[in-house]
């Protein structure tokens, strides 16, 4: 009787960690493959942008060159940055009431910042987007007595895009939302050149 | 040796379940598209689902590892929120053979959209050439209500032409919403319902 019991026993002891040895890597390498996924994939955002836009301009995406679940009443356009050649302002002036939309996307894909035109101050847009280190070396320079003017933005990655949308409130406006996204200016900023 | 043996089996069982769930979880979020973490972060409102998380800073893990794979650059949670409905208020999923009509109430925001789009998120081909209406073409009743038709074939009113042959869905845009700051509070009441009007 004793040894039946203790038969049992280890037939139990060894299905179950063979089980659960099976499912901890499992787990592993499932957590692992979801957070390396992002860093692996060749058809994301960030690709799909960097074959048709250069960097520090700003381009419109044609037609058909949005990523799936975009809102077809939105004109799209993209400046792509690249920090490690310094600090990227944006400027713009908008217009009162068309709908305008400002993302900001690392290269993986995240957006660290988004708004939209009613966070404009009057009308105007000045966003400089940078590093922690270039920030330091920007506020070295601010004079002490003034408040800076412009909306400052620590990107947390080097490589990304800022993402323009504009809203064509009916079908026959699409080439006005282009066109005010054509007028947003986004480049190298010209005060902090290395 | 047997010891070993056993060791390699457990590794390429846990190997093969632990890339199996990875795909399974993104293709199927993939399917379900637009932001859907598998799990986290969706808010529903009747037929309608977001993920108003995955437009920030707070994007949880699958909702990137999906946009990595198919490219979407979803709104950012200050732009506004989007809402994707597969279903009518039946549950049954919407059918390119069947007409829908789209009415009720939308959450307080600057603008809105309503859009038709294939069910991988791509858009659907039109001969009117309208994919979707934003709030400021719609044609409203007395009341300032609103209705919109979803059909294959012309419709008085507002009319949202889809393809006879192609599985769809629907998708609302809310930009600059109060919203953005509670999204989670959306109810079913505040949002427009789907209603199947009649099958081919």
């Amino acid at each position: 009787m004793k040894r039946k019991d203790r038969r049992i026993d280890d037939g139990e002891f060894s299905a179950l960690p063979f089980l659960a040895g099976c499912l901890i890597i499992a787990g592993l390498v499932h957590i692992a493959t979801i957070f390396i996924l992002p860093r692996l994939a060749q058809k994301d955002a960030f690709a799909r942008i960097s074959a048709i836009a250069a960097p520090h301009k700003v381009v419109i995406l044609p037609d058909g060159a949005g990523g799936p679940f975009d809102d077809p009443a939105l004109a799209q356009g993209v400046c792509r940055f690249d920090l490690s050649q310094g600090p990227v302002r944006l400027r713009a002036t908008l217009p009162l009431d068309p709908l305008m939309l400002f993302s900001f996307h690392t290269r993986r894909g995240q957006i660290f910042y988004s708004m939209t035109d009613r966070s404009a101050t009057r009308g105007k847009l000045d966003v400089l987007l940078l590093t922690r280190e270039q920030l330091n070396a920007v506020e070295a320079n601010d004079p002490e007595d003034e408040l800076p003017q412009d909306l400052r933005i620590i990107a947390p990655t080097l490589d990304g895009f800022l993402l323009f949308r504009s809203l064509a409130e009916f079908p026959g406006e699409m080439a006005e939302a282009k066109a005010r996204i054509a007028a947003l200016t986004c480049g190298l900023d010209q005060d902090q050149r290395p | 040796m047997l010891q070993t043996f056993k060791l390699i089996v457990i590794a390429l069982i846990g190997l093969g379940l632990g890339l199996g769930s990875t795909y399974y979880a993104v293709e199927r979020g993939q399917d379900k598209g637009f932001g859907a973490g598998l799990i986290f972060g969706a808010v529903k409102a009747g037929p309608w689902t977001g993920w108003p998380k995955s437009g920030s800073r707070d994007a949880d893990p699958y909702a990137r590892a999906l946009f990595a794979r198919n490219g979407e650059t979803p709104l950012g949670l200050t732009e506004g929120l989007g809402f994707l409905a597969r279903a009518d208020a039946s549950g049954k999923p919407l059918s390119p053979s069947c007409d829908y009509v789209v009415k009720g109430s939308i959450p307080a925001a600057r603008f809105w959209t309503l859009s038709a789009l294939s069910s991988q998120g791509r858009p659907l081909p039109a001969i009117s050439a309208r994919n979707g209406f934003t709030s400021s073409e719609i044609l409203r009743d007395v009341e300032g209500g609103f209705e919109i038709k979803v059909s294959a074939s012309a419709q008085p009113g507002n009319w949202l032409e889809v393809p006879t042959d192609q599985p769809l869905v629907l998708m609302l845009r809310l930009y600059d919403t109060a919203l953005s700051a509670n999204p989670f509070s959306v109810t079913a009441s505040a949002m427009p319902s789907i209603t199947k009007e009649g099958c081919r």
